[in-house]
């Protein structure tokens, strides 16, 4: 008994100073050296603790793209985007899915939310267009969209967006601009402006002469994007009697299949000139060359052409090459946070006050109040801190300011287990048990309550973890859901073994023999 | 006996009725003044080099053309802005126009939620504190299965948490409209923690009654009921108390960021201890007794008495 109880005292003793060893020092080495797993590490705070930018967006997929080609779309989505913020150090991104169309953008310690979200936005989305043709076989123009009443598509093979551009002359070569779009979604066919937003047809009337563009598809459907390409680079075309800067590209296999069924078949009327046989290059809606088609065959290889300078031809290669995103993005973000590093800095000060102070009364309303135990289950809570903390770090656990609220919280309800405990032992010792006796039967009769009444607060810190991963803004509710979930099984645990294994110890010894200090109102009735 | 607690149930009811009836007219008329996390809209924090006049501040938005905002004083020199959602050349153009009044500027914190993300909080922070609800409901009918009635168990507990999360969202309504608080997530975390709070305190004296009901001590249910809540009196005091202490130590000392939180989490603390010593108890012995019916007679034979 005795001897069991000292094999449990060295263990929890090892297990205090490992947490202890592994804490110490609390804060992460200032000057940037590189942090360890053990000893080293300080705690990993959120990003409302250390500031930085969180962003969500949601992808804009086309109306057919199915469950498969999200997935798939958003996976390399992902990658990219992890690629471009790469470059510029933010230490432990987070980006990640939510659901088949979300995307988070966490980013600790940077805090300039513009240049975060110009990173993530530059889609870089490549595609090639081509001209939407009525039955007769001629081009559609955007007048003849807005004399339809009710709207729908002229080629009704094709159901995804049109876009209209207008082409004005400009003093070299024509200027391409996009003026609006047809897009179907659940409120059917309408039309939207530049932007994207919904407009009517009368602002749009100036540019009724805009072609109309629909997406250039192999003949199994697949349409011509940027996520076919395997290659691009900046380059100098010498043919023209100016030297143009333009962009080569190269696509792959399949890429390569689907550039030729539309090549063969846009050929017979690109080689007359004919507007049918333009082929429109595309870079995020923008048009940049809208050349005719005078090969039936490319073999995977193209350029593109464009009034571009040397810079501009070379940071679109660059974004075409290591980063076409495989869908546009919805601007703006549907949820956007931006924390400054300063704020975070106080809050984290602020609670480490809270908490020392929060421990410190605690531990003096249970020695007051329960004296010997009382002082024993403030060693347990200490234990408790500590190894809580400890997990906290290994595990880890990214600590918000609510996350640090819940550890806070979950000090207070720690002690509930011993208040439960020594209540029922002052009751046990006031049938007229022994001291060990009633501290054995405290801890037993005892353990239904603890059980019954932590398993509810666990109940509820999961459903609040789900509610956490399932809507946008989550960091507050996972982060205390986590933090109060994880103290209260710890502090089972530490409540009950630790101040066990102290009491049995002190019970053992000539302090026991001192009634007072365990309040022991023996014979009188409360 | 000392304590006779249950005997005093319809004073207890009636208590809680009051303040039941004060927060939901509240509710009714002032309604939950709902933060951007459930209406959408822009939070912007910017702070400057020098203190700044709370109305030469207002003043100046409202010559930007922002006059429908609320603007709060985080500290000196520090203002919080809430608006609807800010794009961003609007949010430039505030900063602009700020620094220009007011000397250097910096934006300690922006947030901007859209309307979609927000009605999707909305309806899943209520479908969370429903599943929680059914949750605690199962398992305390469960852990309370081998007792006559499993079920009373179950929906007293959770008439105990309605009770304290209505008292809450009441108090706060109250709160909100004199000291123009808004409704949060961090708020609603609150409330689940308070939910949670509530039925840990109640079963702990569920468990009494089911230990001195097992053991056959002597005496009706009644009696029974009144014991276990006495001797389990000094834990559900002790455990607020300790509670409270480091829920105090947050609000003193993080302060205004968590302050919704704190304060749900104090009235929580206080309504969820009253109603697991004299709500929750209290019921089950109206419903085993079926006193249902002689609710308001009841009472008023008490008062009279009184």
């Amino acid at each position: 008994m005795t001897r069991k109880n000292l094999i449990i005292m060295a263990i929890l003793i090892a297990i205090f100073g490992f947490s202890l060893w592994a804490l110490l020092p609390l804060q992460a080495p200032e000057n940037g050296e590189a942090a360890e797993k053990l000893g080293k590490t300080g705690l990993q705070f959120g990003l409302d603790l250390v500031g930085g930018v969180h962003l969500v967006y949601e992808s804009d997929f086309s109306a057919n793209a199915t469950d498969e080609e999200k997935f798939s779309s958003m996976e390399r989505a992902l990658t990219i985007i992890q690629k471009r913020i790469d470059k510029y150090g933010v230490t432990e991104p987070v980006i990640q899915s939510q659901g088949t169309e979300r995307i988070i953008i966490q980013l600790p310690g940077f805090t300039d939310i513009e240049t975060a979200k110009s990173l993530v936005e530059q889609t870089g989305f490549l595609e090639f267009r081509e001209v939407e043709l009525d039955n007769t076989g001629q081009p559609v123009y955007l007048s003849d969209y807005l004399q339809m009443d009710p709207l729908q598509f002229i080629d009704g093979t094709e159901i995804e967006d049109r876009i209209f551009i207008a082409e004005i002359p400009g003093e070299e070569a024509i200027e391409y601009l996009t003026v609006g779009f047809l897009v179907q979604d659940e409120n059917g066919i309408n039309f939207r402006d530049a932007s994207g937003e919904p407009t009517d047809n009368t602002s749009l009337q100036a540019y009724a002469n805009s072609l109309s563009w629909i997406r250039a598809r192999g003949d199994d459907g697949t349409p011509l994007t940027g996520n076919l390409l395997s290659d691009a680079a900046a380059g100098i075309d010498r043919s023209k009697v100016i030297p143009k800067y333009i962009i080569s590209i190269e696509f792959n296999s399949e890429g390569a299949v689907v550039f030729d069924d539309i090549a063969s078949r846009l050929y017979p009327s690109g080689s007359n000139d004919l507007l049918q046989g333009r082929v429109g290059i595309l870079i995020d809606d923008s048009m940049l060359s809208a050349p005719y088609i005078r090969q039936s065959h490319y073999g995977g290889t193209g350029q593109i052409e464009g009034n571009f300078t040397l810079e501009k031809a070379a940071e679109l290669a660059n974004l075409l090459k290591s980063g076409a995103l495989p869908m546009p993005l919805k601007k703006p973000p549907i949820y956007q946070e931006r924390v400054s590093a300063t704020l975070g800095k106080n809050f984290i000060d602020m609670s480490w006050t809270a908490g020392i102070i929060g421990v410190v009364l605690v531990m003096a309303f249970m020695i007051l109040y329960y004296r010997i135990p009382g002082l024993l289950a403030s060693l347990a809570l200490l234990f408790y801190v500590v190894l809580v903390l400890m997990l906290f770090k290994e595990i880890p656990v990214t600590l918000s300011l609510a996350g640090l609220g819940g550890f806070i919280l979950s000090i207070g309800m720690a002690v509930d287990a011993n208040v439960l405990i020594f209540e029922r032992m002052k009751e046990e010792l006031r049938t007229g048990r022994t001291l060990s006796a009633a501290v054995e039967a405290g801890f037993n009769r005892a353990w239904s309550a603890i059980r019954d009444s932590n398993i509810t607060t666990i109940i509820v810190c999961i459903i609040l973890y789900w509610l956490g991963s399932s809507i946008v803004a989550s960091a507050p509710v996972m982060g205390f859901a986590l933090t109060l979930g994880l103290g209260v099984l710890i502090s089972m645990l530490t409540a009950i073994i630790v101040t066990r294994t102290l009491l049995r110890l002190v019970v053992s010894s000539p302090l026991s023999r001192r009634t007072a200090l365990f309040r022991i109102d023996r014979g009188r009735n409360k | 006996m000392k304590f006779d607690i249950i005997s005093k149930r319809f004073w207890f009811f009636a208590i809680s009725g009051v303040v039941l009836l004060v927060g939901i007219i509240s509710l009714i008329t002032a309604g939950l003044p709902s933060g951007i996390e459930f209406s959408s809209g822009s939070l912007l924090t910017v702070s400057f080099q020098e203190d700044v006049d709370h109305d030469e501040f207002v003043a100046e938005m409202g010559n930007l053309g922002y006059t429908d905002i609320i603007v709060q004083e985080t500290r000196a020199g520090e203002f919080l802005i809430r608006t609807h959602e800010l794009t961003d050349p609007e949010k430039t153009e505030i900063e602009n126009a700020l620094a220009m009044r007011f000397g250097e500027v910096s934006e300690a914190q922006f947030t901007s939620v859209s309307p979609m993300i927000a009605s999707e909080t909305t309806s899943n922070a209520v479908i969370a504190v429903v599943i929680a609800a059914v949750g605690i409901l199962a398992y305390v009918t469960w852990a309370f299965r081998r007792m006559p009635k499993p079920l009373h168990y179950g929906a007293c507990a959770i008439v105990a948490l309605v009770h304290d999360a209505l008292i809450a969202l009441g108090v706060f309504s109250v709160l909100g409209a004199i000291m123009g608080l808004q409704l949060n997530l961090m708020f609603i975390t609150g409330v689940l923690a308070v939910i949670g709070y509530s039925v840990n305190n109640t079963v702990v004296i569920f468990d009494r009654i089911r230990e001195n009901l097992t053991r056959g001590i002597g005496g009706d249910f009644e009696t029974i009921v009144n014991n276990s809540l006495v001797e389990t009196l000094g834990r559900s005091l002790n455990t607020s108390i300790t509670t409270l202490i480091v829920i105090l130590a947050l609000l003193f000392f993080v302060g205004a960021t968590i302050q919704n939180f704190v304060i749900v989490l104090i009235i929580g603390v206080v309504a969820g201890t009253f109603s697991s010593v004299c709500i929750a108890p209290s019921l089950l012995v109206v419903w085993d007794n079926g006193e249902w019916g002689r609710f308001v007679p009841r009472f008023l034979a008490a008062k009279s008495k009184a």
